[in-house]
């Protein structure tokens, strides 16, 4: 611990603090504009300067490590003088007229630090220079006149997301901000993730939805989860009268830290969907709108002779983006009081079914998503996580600069090529031979056979297994999407090369609540020949082709679901139900940790929460449901460990 | 090396290239071969010679007659003449140059250099810098093998150290000192990087002693390495130095043939590499985390220090960053003493400085003098004089690190600490030499158009206050500027100065802070009175 | 002691800074106990007072010569001057033309609006000449800085009643706005 003052403050700080830090800690503001938290220190914009006693010229606080007795002042009229002259700079360099820059008002970070040194007028005029607008990005828009160049979008890319899209070019006067080098950010290697929009401090990277429909300050926020795939980012959820404005990254939240991708950030913004916003019956060949009282009868009249029917009655398949305890009530309601065989998810355990079928033969074997950043070598097999997933496929590459391995193995280019020279591709369908090949050469067995089956030379299989060999904090990420023949098989040897080389396992599976369905085993194949009625909750997934096909010859189909779509086109009875953002529910991420989202914005007036429709049904039924989810998906052999990571201390609601 | 009667030294400096040396060279071979006089000369290319007036030169030694330029068709009759005759042709002579002055002429260079006190350049211009073995029979891995025999790292590090050199980048900062921090700093792996990423406006110095003696910088880094406990050296040179990368690649190979580089150097434990790496134009990276981080991939901008190369370097390891200059001393000082090095230039700047003299005098070119030597001096023995007798105004002494000397301090020692007493600095060892017919307004002007583009933008202070700095002595020059902006001037140039990250943008405001020194009425001139005494600057009267 | 004398004029702004002064509402008539408003937009006099007055205030950018003969004017017959609203204390709006060249503006302005049919761009000699636009402390000196697109009504109570009362305010915390 060191002992310093600041502003006369005495504080005690643990060696290797910054000052800024420090100051912090002793609640001492000083004005930042190139630091984020979530960044490295940088020590660029120079308005974080402070006075250090016994130095020379100002020392800026961001990258300056505190040493022991160090006196520092933040509030003398040299410092003072330092910070309006570093804004009076940047107020003179490009166009930052604030009357119509869509973050004036409260998100101008900027704005905020001359309101903070009192500062009425600029010093020294503007240029008068005029930089171009690079518009050609479907989701955001780069306005270099508003750039500051501090480049934290430029390190956000790098050190959190990995990508290394944005970068500086030219010198001097001359720099500017560059996608790859010099293209437009349209036409970029650019993967609309947002995480420099969300960065940016001020108006020059702004979102094209959320400009000019209010400031930070003026709309109303609500902390949630990401629901767009098991993963369970933390994100903050931006809305004014109940209109969504934006989303963010929540950088407190533990599994991401902030960052998102675009399936969290953009793509809930870009919804085309129509919304179903009452109850429809089909009378005469046409889909009506009716009442919940109607519609809901018309169901149950129908059900009620299914009972009991194991695989000629009801057959009941319900999305994996459902909150855990909806997926819990769905199959205590279809399962066990309809007794029906035909109870499964929308993902039909593809992602997840073998894996339980070898956790009953190993027990639990795999390693939480955060043993990634610790991780010295990385392969991923079996997945695209620069296509799904991505924000996992984040954490690895970002890890590439600081010389962690990463061997993405895969049967075509990927996007992970371009920042691994490891990127190994085999022959589809091969990876157990590929596997074979890494273990039979790690035994020190002949593995020509294997080795060319895979389609790599043995030079290649040598190079690969040294790599593996020498790790010493391997993380293998799986997917599925092996040889439909040899899935188990291939996983199965996966386990093993995992354990020969002490390596972790991880798989991130499909859906926000891909593993609670699991768990419920809503696992099976869709198989609804002979059933003479079918119930979708579908909430606000889009139906898959295939399950449309598949539902072709129902005699009776009952949707609920948050968009119209083919699948309610064809349905008897639809029950308009509240997207992820207009519901609470918990979900349970890849590798087992329960969180919960939040509702952010309000249901239309006629829709009701996935859970009240479910709830409804039982009613109906005269059914006492059992909310206990959690005890429930316990109950089973999980390949992750289980665990309430968010809000560990409070109870859950089942409310 | 067999005994010779004469020694033919030819010039092949990039400029003596370009102007035919090699055709020149050429014609020697064939004209001694003519004369059969092959066995008893040798001829030889050479770097740089130090005189820039009748580039290509042609050098005969023992005579120490200087030809100049020589011109491919006058080899005839400058073999026949001198070599075979006997007799110096006259008619093709370079001009001479008397010198007067209280610095003693070597001897065997009597009538053909300035009187210089050649340490780091002792070699270049005589030896063939392809050539391993003249660098060995001129004393050369001789310190070399004195400290890997008879020396602890700790003992090379005292020498040095007792020899009080310093830095000669700029900044002056106590060699030994630096090599003590790398030292100290525990660690495996260490490297030693030669800054030659020379970029200063007007300095060429490293180039020549790279192109004329680069096994003078190599057996100075295995010592550097040997006394910090490094494998690995790199040479970060400057992309446009193509004949000099190319001799230090040759001469790095023949080190290795030699079993000066490599492993278990003069059979001991000692193994050392070293590799060459070129930039690719940006003046910053001469700044030695900028180099780092160029070295490193990553664009070269400075980081932020603490913590410093010595600790946290290259890859994150304790790494010894020094100048070319700097280096080049070393193995003279290993090989002579400490007691010998100090008994050159003052006592707290011992040793010799080697300058490039540019601009209005008689006669440019490099030399190599002991430090405190004054700026009169300087331009009186050494550059002739004046052109055209217009008297002295103000002398650039190179780049960001460098001042604006105005003729009054020309008298002011030049060493490291009656410069700084004087507020002036020593900076990368040009000597831009200006007369009365220019501007100040303008040699500003031209400095801060160099750092407001070579600013590597990383910092605001530096980014934007060149920039507007040149706006406003732009209006100055153009007869647009107000009083207040003389003010802002100042204010931009001392707060860049205190504000800045890196050593670029501290002295950026230095050519605006010393013409408001010493010739604000001059400046004030074209502001109130909207004229410009040396008729240099537009008036235009257009604001740009 | 007699009212101080107040002058306001405009130049290139939009007039929303003499708008937002109205904003006071009915505070102005507390106002006009403590200042004795002359030369205004809002009262039709055209000029200062030869005589002089104690406060001036100036709203938008100089745009043109007579833009920056009416700034000259108002400091000479003032005491203090505030430059009032963003135009006037930064450039503002009409300081966007400065990022283009002035015959494109005018081209723009005059030839090619979509709704002009045979625009042509007025030469007049009677016409003031277009400058740079420039804020008011880039042509003369001003004492008190009152930022705001338009700055609040309150702000512009704070600052001229302050003023009345023989202070000189204070533009900061929740008062300083540059928007």
């Amino acid at each position: 611990m060191y002992q310093l003052k600041i502003d006369e403050k005495e504080i005690e700080v643990p060696e290797g603090t910054t000052v800024l830090n420090a100051a912090k800690m002793a609640g001492i503001e000083i004005p930042t504009l190139c630091d984020h938290p979530a960044l490295e220190p940088y020590g660029g914009c120079r308005l974080c300067l402070v006075e250090v006693e016994g130095a020379r010229i100002l020392q800026p606080s961001c990258t300056l490590p505190v040493s022991n007795n160090m006196v520092v002042k933040t509030n003398t009229e040299k410092v003072k003088d330092a910070r309006k002259f570093v804004l009076s700079m940047i107020f003179s360099e490009r166009n930052h007229f604030c009357p119509y820059c869509q973050v004036s008002g409260s998100d101008c970070e900027l704005q905020n630090a001359a309101y903070g040194e009192d500062m009425t007028h600029w010093p020294i005029q503007p240029n008068w220079q005029s930089y171009p607008m690079d518009a050609s990005h479907p989701y955001f828009v780069l306005e270099h006149n508003r750039c500051i160049l501090c480049r934290r979008c430029v390190r956000a890319c790098a050190e959190l997301v990995g990508n290394f899209t944005l970068g500086m070019e030219e010198r001097g006067a001359n720099t500017m901000l560059v996608a790859d080098l010099g293209v437009p950010l349209g036409s970029s290697s650019c993967i609309s993730c947002g995480v420099c929009v969300q960065i940016c401090p001020t108006g020059a990277l702004i979102d094209r939805w959320s400009a000019y429909r209010g400031q930070e300050v003026d709309i109303e926020s609500t902390k949630s989860i990401c629901v767009g795939c098991s993963i369970g980012c933390g994100i903050e959820v931006f809305h004014r009268d109940n209109n969504l404005i934006k989303i963010h990254g929540d950088w407190d939240a533990e599994i991401n830290g902030g960052v998102l991708c675009d399936v969290g950030r953009f793509i809930p913004m870009d919804e085309k969907r129509y919304r179903v916003v009452t109850p429809m019956v089909r009378k005469d060949g046409l889909l009506k709108a009716a009442t919940w009282e109607e519609a809901l009868n018309v169901v149950i009249d129908k059900f009620n002779p299914l009972m009991n029917k194991k695989d000629d009655g009801v057959a009941a398949i319900a999305s994996t983006r459902l909150p855990a305890d909806v997926l819990y009530y769905f199959k205590q309601i279809f399962a066990e009081k309809f007794g029906s065989e035909m109870v499964t998810s929308t993902e039909e355990g593809r992602f997840t079914s073998v894996l339980t079928e070898l956790a009953e033969e190993y027990g639990t074997y795999e390693s939480k998503l955060a043993d990634i950043h610790n991780a010295d070598t990385i392969m991923t097999i079996g997945l695209d996580l620069t296509k799904d997933h991505q924000v996992a496929g984040f954490f690895i590459k970002r890890l590439i600069p600081e010389g962690v391995q990463v061997v993405p193995v895969s049967y075509e280019a990927s996007g992970m090529d371009a920042f691994t020279s490891h990127s190994t591709i085999i022959n589809r369908f091969k990876d157990l031979n590929f596997i074979q090949a890494v273990e039979e050469s790690l035994a020190g067995n002949d593995f020509s056979v294997s080795a060319a089956k895979s389609g790599l030379t043995v030079e290649e299989v040598i190079e690969l297994k040294e790599l593996l060999r020498n790790a010493e904090n391997l993380v293998i990420v799986y997917g599925t999407e092996f040889d439909p023949k040899h899935k188990k098989e291939t996983i199965n040897a996966l386990i093993r090369l995992a354990k020969t080389l002490n390596a972790k396992l991880i798989s991130p599976k499909g859906n926000a609540n891909s593993l609670v369905a699991e768990q419920l085993r809503l696992n099976k194949p869709i198989e609804v020949n002979g059933h003479q009625a079918a119930f979708v909750a579908i909430g606000d997934e889009e139906p898959a082709q295939s399950l449309i096909q598949k539902l072709e010859g129902i005699p009776f189909l009952a949707v609920q679901a948050s968009y119209q779509s083919a699948l309610t086109a064809r349905a008897d009875v639809v029950f308009p139900v509240a997207t992820w953002l207009e519901q609470s529910g918990y979900y349970v991420t890849c590798d087992g940790q329960v969180q919960l989202s939040n509702e952010s914005l309000q249901a239309p007036v006629d829709v009701k929460s996935n859970k009240e429709v479910v709830l409804a049904i039982a009613d109906r039924l005269k059914m006492i449901v059992n909310p206990v989810w959690d005890k429930a998906i316990k109950l089973e052999t999980c390949v992750v460990e289980i665990e309430r990571s968010i809000g560990r201390n409070e109870e859950l609601n089942y409310e | 090396m067999k005994s010779v009667r004469s020694m033919v030294l030819v010039s092949s400096d990039p400029i003596s290239m370009e102007r035919g040396s090699d055709l020149v060279y050429e014609k020697l071979q064939k004209e001694i071969d003519f004369f059969e006089l092959g066995e008893e000369i040798s001829l030889t290319k050479v770097g740089d010679v130090g005189r820039h007036d009748a580039l290509p030169i042609v050098i005969i030694y023992p005579e120490a007659t200087i030809y100049g330029p020589v011109k491919p068709e006058d080899v005839h009759f400058l073999v026949e003449e001198h070599l075979y005759k006997g007799r110096v042709a006259h008619e093709l002579q370079a001009a001479a140059k008397e010198l007067t002055g209280k610095i003693a002429w070597v001897n065997a260079r009597k009538g053909t250099l300035p009187a210089e006190q050649r340490i780091v350049l002792q070699r270049a211009g005589i030896i063939d810098p392809e050539n391993i073995e003249e660098y060995i029979i001129h004393d050369g891995y001789q310190a070399l093998g004195r400290v890997l025999s008879d020396m602890s790292p700790k003992d090379v590090i005292n020498e040095i150290k007792a020899s009080g050199l310093r830095g000669r980048g700029g900044a002056g900062f106590p060699t030994g000192l630096k090599w003590g921090f790398v030292a100290g700093t525990p660690g495996t792996k260490k490297y030693v990087i030669c800054n030659a990423d020379e970029s200063e406006p007007g300095t060429f110095k490293d180039r020549l002693i790279l192109e004329g003696d680069p096994h003078s910088v190599i057996e100075a880094m295995a010592i550097a390495a040997y006394s910090v406990g490094s494998d690995e050296g790199i040479i970060y040179i400057r992309g446009e130095y193509l004949l000099a990368q190319e001799r230090l690649k040759k001469a790095i190979q023949q080190a290795h043939e030699y079993g000066m580089l490599g492993k278990n150097i003069f059979g001991t434990d000692f193994c050392f590499d070293i590799h060459v790496h070129a930039g690719a134009g940006a003046y910053i990276c001469g700044e030695e985390t900028a180099l780092i981080e160029s070295i490193e991939g990553k664009r070269g901008e400075p980081r932020p220090r603490p913590p410093y190369p010595t600790t946290n370097g290259l890859w994150g390891k304790p790494t010894l960053v020094n100048n070319v200059e700097t280096l080049a001393n070393v193995p003279a000082i290993i090989r002579n003493g400490a007691k010998w090095y100090r008994s050159f230039g003052t006592p707290s700047s011992p040793g010799t400085k080697v300058y490039t003299i540019l601009g209005n005098v008689n006669v440019t070119g490099l030399i190599e003098v002991p430090m405190g030597i004054t700026l009169r001096e300087v331009i009186a023995i050494y550059a002739k004089g004046m052109k055209n007798n217009v008297s002295f105004k103000v002398a650039q002494t190179g780049g960001s690190s460098g001042s604006i000397i105005p003729a009054s301090l020309q008298d002011t020692p030049m060493d490291f600490d009656s410069f700084s007493n004087a507020g002036v600095s020593l900076g990368s060892g040009a000597l831009l030499i200006c007369d009365e017919n220019t501007c100040v307004v303008d040699l500003a002007k031209v400095l801060q158009n160099f750092f407001r583009k070579e600013s590597c933008s990383k910092c605001n202070p530096c980014r934007i206050g060149n920039e507007r700095a040149y706006q406003i002595l732009e209006n100055i020059s153009q007869g647009t500027g107000t009083m207040a902006d003389l003010d802002d001037l100042a204010t931009i140039s001392d707060n860049m100065t205190e504000m800045s990250n890196c050593g670029l943008g501290q002295t950026a405001g230095t050519p605006v802070r010393d013409i408001l020194n010493h010739f604000r009425a001059e400046v004030e001139a074209h502001v109130r009175l909207k004229v410009c005494p040396s008729g240099v600057c537009p008036m235009s009267g257009k604001r740009i | 002691m007699s009212k101080p004398k107040v002058a306001t004029d405009w130049m290139a702004g939009c007039a929303g800074c003499h708008m937002s002064l109205l904003d006071i509402d009915e505070r102005i008539l507390e106002l006009l106990d403590l200042i004795d408003l002359r030369a205004s937009p809002i009262t039709d006099l055209k000029e200062a007072d030869e005589s002089g007055v104690v406060v001036g205030v100036l709203e938008g950018g100089i745009n043109n010569t007579a833009n920056e003969h009416q700034a000259k004017l108002m400091r000479s017959r003032c005491k203090i001057l505030v430059a009032l609203g963003d135009c006037a204390v930064f450039g503002g709006v009409p300081a966007m033309r400065n990022f283009f060249t002035l015959e494109e503006s005018l081209r723009r302005a005059y030839i090619e609006t979509e709704s002009t049919v045979d625009g042509f761009i007025p030469t007049d000699p009677e016409l003031a000449v277009p400058t740079l636009v420039r804020a008011v402390s880039e042509v003369v000196p001003v004492d008190i800085h009152v930022p705001g697109c338009p700055p609040n009504a309150d702000v512009i109570f704070h600052v001229l009643s302050e003023l009345a009362q023989g202070r000189i305010p204070e533009v900061k915390d929740e008062n300083l706005h540059w928007h």
